[in-house]
């Protein structure tokens, strides 16, 4: 990914080395980025997107190995984990100066402007794996693990791209955001406007204002996006959608292709273990049967195991080499592979009888007045667990929160009892009896995590 | 932990027949079986109970067996609040 420079000594630099990056505190391209000086084997504890941006692009131009992450992620336990692993840790302040990684010292101890500058330094020292790049997972499926790639792993897309100024919501360090960090470092014209997690809820505004022409992430971050900003989001040229990192319906494609008919809306099913392994484009949720079981060069070999799916692809992670088993129920629905979520969480035995959590999902969100949903089994009596649903609404019940044991408004009560009948009912009338959601709590707002996403 | 008195409960058990396009009658010694009042809605009604006053119950009673009347459903809700 990279190209001959100007003709001076130093780093060959990546093509897109002159592509722009927005972030809080700093505005120019990634060739103008202060070098850092991170010992060879850092991890670099960033504290937004300058800072995680500048240790990315230190690792762009000098041997060494690399972990970006957030430093709130890292706890006491880990740090010691990592030290003893070889990592030197580095916390990092964005906008970041050129000295905001060396280690303080007398003659020069850490400023009042810099308090986070504190190297600690490896427990065990070892030479660098040049070029590894760490991922730390998210931690969904239990404790965050470090995953290993390089940039050539996460550089997943290949051919020049149209030129898009795009804008990246993602945690600093995560998969996504290294999909849009590396397509931005191996290809001219595309430009980053990243998000910090303060800034999530006005990100419209923030996009209009950057001229932002394409768009990535979550369902959640969709949904939350339309349904708080759905003017804002209305007015922005967008000629690229994309969605990922969680299951992708036909309800949310259906929404931002009628939103957007000219973009190219796009759904991407990626893991940090698997890399980016499905990217369909045609606006309609799964992807075609014709892919399963195909081998061609450069794309990975999907197939489908017990109702999972397998995934064999040269963009894993190492350690990850052959088919991996992701843990994500697959259904063959027509001529789709529909992936409706993890087959753990899935599943909800209720006395006896099998309900999908997915399913149900699917038919609420299929109403109307229906702005998210969030599905689980929940403990009960007699029969082990029934079905219950967590709902935003398109049109919210001021102020209800249901069940409603916080003694709102007898109106408002009123009105959500209304609301969840007859959801109940719209159920009911889809669903075998004993899937129908049980409980239907109606919130005020959609949850949404750092990941962007609510784990659903 | 506070408790429903017996007439909340009942009214709650209403609910969960009436979202179903069902009736709860007045006589409280009808038989569940005539009025479709199943394992699953007993489960739903115990949740409504549990989120309203706040705090899990204890199901781990002999009594379950002996539930055969809307009147055995509300004194055995009671039971539990109580226990």
């Amino acid at each position: 990914m990279t190209s001959g420079s100007s003709g001076s000594p130093g780093p060959r630099l990546p093509r897109g080395a002159g592509n722009t990056l927005v972030t809080r505190g700093y505005r120019g391209t990634w060739a103008d980025l202060p070098r850092l000086g991170l010992p060879p084997v850092a991890a670099a504890l960033v504290d937004g997107h300058g800072a995680a941006a500048s240790a990315a692009w230190e690792h762009t131009l000098t041997p060494r190995e690399t972990l970006v992450v957030s430093g709130r992620r890292v706890d006491e336990e880990q740090a010691e984990e990592l030290r003893a692993a070889g990592f030197a840790l580095v916390p990092l302040s964005g906008p970041v100066s050129p000295a905001a990684a060396q280690p303080p010292t007398a003659a020069q101890p850490p400023t009042a402007a810099q308090p986070s500058t504190a190297v600690q330094p490896p427990t065990a020292v070892r030479p660098p794996d040049e070029g590894r790049l760490w991922l730390m997972t998210s931690g969904s499926t239990g404790r965050p693990k470090r995953v290993a790639h390089t940039l050539q792993s996460l550089t997943t897309v290949a051919a020049d791209q149209p030129a898009r100024r795009w804008l990246c919501p993602y945690a600093p360090g995560a998969y996504a955001w290294w999909q849009v960090v590396t397509l931005s470092l191996a290809h001219p014209g595309q430009d980053v406007v990243f998000v910090e997690p303060d800034e999530l809820a006005g990100w419209p505004e923030l996009a209009l204002a950057e001229g932002v022409t394409a768009v990535s992430g979550t369902p959640t971050f969709w949904r939350q996006a339309l349904l708080g900003a759905g003017d804002a989001v209305a007015r922005l040229p967008l000629q690229q959608v994309t969605l990922g990192g969680e299951p992708v319906d036909q309800s949310i494609l259906d929404r931002l292709t009628d939103l957007f008919p000219t973009a190219r809306v796009s759904w991407i099913y990626a893991s940090s273990e698997a890399g980016a392994s499905i990217a369909v484009h045609d606006g309609r949720a799964g992807f075609p049967k014709s892919w399963l079981e195909r081998s061609a060069p450069g794309r990975p070999r999907l197939s489908v195991t017990e109702g999972e799916l397998l995934i064999d692809s040269e963009w894993s992670a190492d350690g990850f080499s052959g088919p991996l088993r992701t843990g994500d129920r697959a259904e063959v629905i027509g001529d789709r592979v529909h992936l409706p979520g993890r087959i753990a969480s899935d599943e909800i035995n209720v006395g006896g009888s099998k309900a999908s959590a997915a399913a149900v999902r699917r038919v609420l969100l299929a109403h109307p007045g229906v702005a998210w949903a969030q599905v689980r089994g929940r403990r009960a009596p007699l029969v082990g667990a029934v079905v219950s649903a967590d709902v935003v609404l398109t049109t919210p019940v001021t102020g209800a929160t249901t069940p409603a044991s916080a003694s709102p408004a007898r109106a408002t009560t009123a009105t959500a009892t209304t609301v969840t009948t007859e959801l109940t009912r719209w159920c009911a009338d889809r669903l075998p009896d004993h899937a129908v959601p049980r409980r239907i709590r109606l919130l005020d707002e959609i949850p949404i995590k750092e990941t962007l996403k609510s784990d659903v | 932990m506070s408790t429903l008195s017996k007439d909340s409960v009942r009214t709650m058990m209403s609910e969960v027949l009436v979202a179903q396009g069902k009736q709860l009658p007045a006589d409280d010694a009808t038989l569940l079986t005539d009025i479709g009042f199943r394992s699953l809605d007993f489960s739903e009604l115990a949740l409504r109970v549990e989120d309203e006053v706040g705090t899990e119950l204890n199901f781990d009673a002999p009594g379950l067996r002996s539930i055969e009347t809307v009147a055995d459903v509300l004194d055995f809700l009671e039971q539990l609040q109580q226990a």
